[in-house]
Parts: structure tokens; C-alpha cells; sequence
């Protein structure tokens, strides 16, 4: 009895050991008293799409003002998945692509063209998903 | 049938002389017993590095895209009479893209590394080389008998 005292007067005042939440859940003709939970998971995020297959867009060798979007404006190599933030079909699409471009002289490799610099960024270069080591 | 592009880079030339060389291509094309489908032309520009082709170093070039059916067995003397060529700096063929569409698997990717498909057959794939643990067959789960 003692012990129980004083882990009440631990509990801060306006915490509820027992939530209304359970009781919703369980079912009325349920004896054995186990909540049933057969409702689909509240808490499912909305599915994400990269960018390009948001909008529908297939890469090709001749688009080089888009290709040239995840090329690095520093040193013309092209950003990885962790940066670009593509899916992995997407993203291979866009690797092989760029050789193409730059295999028939559109697009350049060593650096990004000036012209394309000002371009929109379609993704944050600093902050990519997983660490990597080009910082 | 495979639809194939040619992207061809031309060296800087007036007109009447582009025309021709333009007819001297497709003429290759045709006698190969090719068809052409569209011909587009990309403009004439500065190439983003320069090229070494026949001995003189080329900084801008025309460049121009032919869409084309031909059987594939002429490819390789495409190529190699395009390669002959003076006039034409770059060649390249592709086959042409097509425009199917498939579902995003950015979310798949974004889960947890065991909730990945990769990383699951990764695993799959590991146990494989398990070393075989021996089993007695006897239907119980402790030994009978003394040790
Ligand atoms: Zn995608």
C-alpha cells in the first residue's frame, strides 16, 4: 500500500491511465473482452510519388534542359538517388539518358552549361536523404 | 520492328552544301533498305566540348536526328559509312523510347531497410548458405533417450 502511494504521487496530475479509445474499439457481442481491431490503420501515410512521375514525364537525350537539372553545377557529375530524390526506375532512366546526351555531343561533362545554370532546383543538393560522402 | 534514331552532328556548312550532304545520308539510309520517318533538325551550336574528327577539332557543329526503320543487321555498316563520312563529325543510333509508364516505387523505397523488397531477398539469399542443422526426426522437441 505504501509503495503504491507514492508512485501516484509521481504520476503528474492530469495523466489518464485509461483512455475512452479502447472502449470504441472493443466489440459488444466480443466476451473474451479483447479489442477487435479490424478497421483499416489510421495512421497510413499518403502515398508518395517522385517528381517526374508526378507529372508524367518520361527523360529522353534530347530534353537536355532537364537532364542538365541534376547534373552538379560544380563539377557536372550527376547526383545520386539520395539526392535527386527519384525512384530507382526513374533514376536510371535519367543516368542513362544523360550518357546518351552526352555520348552524341548535346550535353556537356565536365560541368553544367552555363545557360542551364539559373535553371529551377527540382531538389535541395545541401540536404540529401542518407548522409553521403561529397559533401 | 525497332524504330531506331540517328543523331548525326554536321560540320558548319552553307547551305547548298548541307542540303546535299542531308540527301547523301538519307540515300544511305535507303540503300540499306531503310525508311525514313521524320527528319528534325536541333539547330546549329556550339558543342559543350570540342571534337577531334578526320584531323581537324570542330567547336560547333549542326545537329540533326533521323527516325528510322531499317533491319538490324545494317546497322554496323550504318555506322561504318557514316564513320567514312567528312562531313559528319558525330553518330550516333539509339532506339527510339518507348512511352510506357509504370507505377511509382518511390514509397516502397522510403520504408525501413527490412520492410524493403531488396533487403528482404538479401536475406533470402544469405540463409541460403545456413549450414544444414541435423534433426533427429523423431517428432519431439527435447532428445529421448541419455546423452
Ligand atoms: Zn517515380
Amino acid at each position: 500500500m505504501f509503495s503504491y502511494a507514492i508512485l501516484r504521487s509521481k504520476l503528474p496530475s492530469t495523466t489518464r491511465l485509461w483512455t475512452p479509445m479502447v472502449r470504441l474499439l472493443t466489440s459488444t457481442s466480443n466476451s473474451t473482452n479483447v479489442p477487435l481491431f479490424d478497421m483499416e490503420n489510421p495512421f497510413e501515410k499518403e502515398k508518395r510519388k517522385c517528381i517526374l512521375c508526378q507529372h508524367n514525364v518520361i527523360p529522353n537525350y534530347k530534353n537536355v534542359k532537364l537532364l542538365s537539372q541534376f547534373q552538379s553545377p560544380y563539377t557536372g557529375r550527376i547526383y545520386g538517388k539520395h539526392i535527386t530524390g527519384l525512384c530507382a526506375e526513374k533514376q536510371a532512366q535519367v543516368e542513362l539518358e544523360i550518357s546518351k546526351a552526352q555520348k552524341s555531343g548535346l550535353m556537356a561533362v565536365y560541368l553544367k552549361e552555363p545557360c542551364f545554370i539559373k535553371d529551377p532546383k527540382l531538389f535541395d543538393s545541401e540536404n540529401p536523404i542518407r548522409p553521403h560522402r561529397f559533401e | 520492328m525497332i524504330t531506331h534514331e540517328l543523331m548525326l552532328l554536321y560540320r558548319v556548312m552553307p547551305k547548298p552544301e548541307l542540303v546535299t550532304t542531308l540527301k547523301r545520308t538519307a540515300e544511305t539510309l535507303f540503300s540499306r533498305g531503310g525508311i525514313i520517318r521524320k527528319l528534325e533538325n536541333l539547330g546549329t551550336r556550339d558543342i559543350p566540348f570540342k571534337i577531334s574528327a578526320h584531323g581537324v577539332v570542330y567547336k560547333q557543329a549542326s545537329y540533326y536526328v533521323f527516325t528510322f526503320n531499317v533491319p538490324p543487321i545494317a546497322i554496323k555498316d550504318l555506322l561504318d559509312e557514316f564513320e567514312r563520312d567528312v562531313d559528319i563529325i558525330r553518330r550516333k543510333i539509339f532506339k527510339q523510347n518507348s512511352p510506357e509508364f509504370k507505377e511509382c516505387t518511390l514509397h516502397e523505397e522510403l520504408q525501413p531497410a527490412p520492410y524493403r523488397k531488396s533487403v528482404q531477398e538479401l536475406i533470402a539469399q544469405a540463409r541460403k548458405l545456413d549450414k544444414p542443422k541435423f534433426n533427429y526426426n523423431t517428432g519431439l522437441d527435447y532428445y529421448p533417450f541419455q546423452k
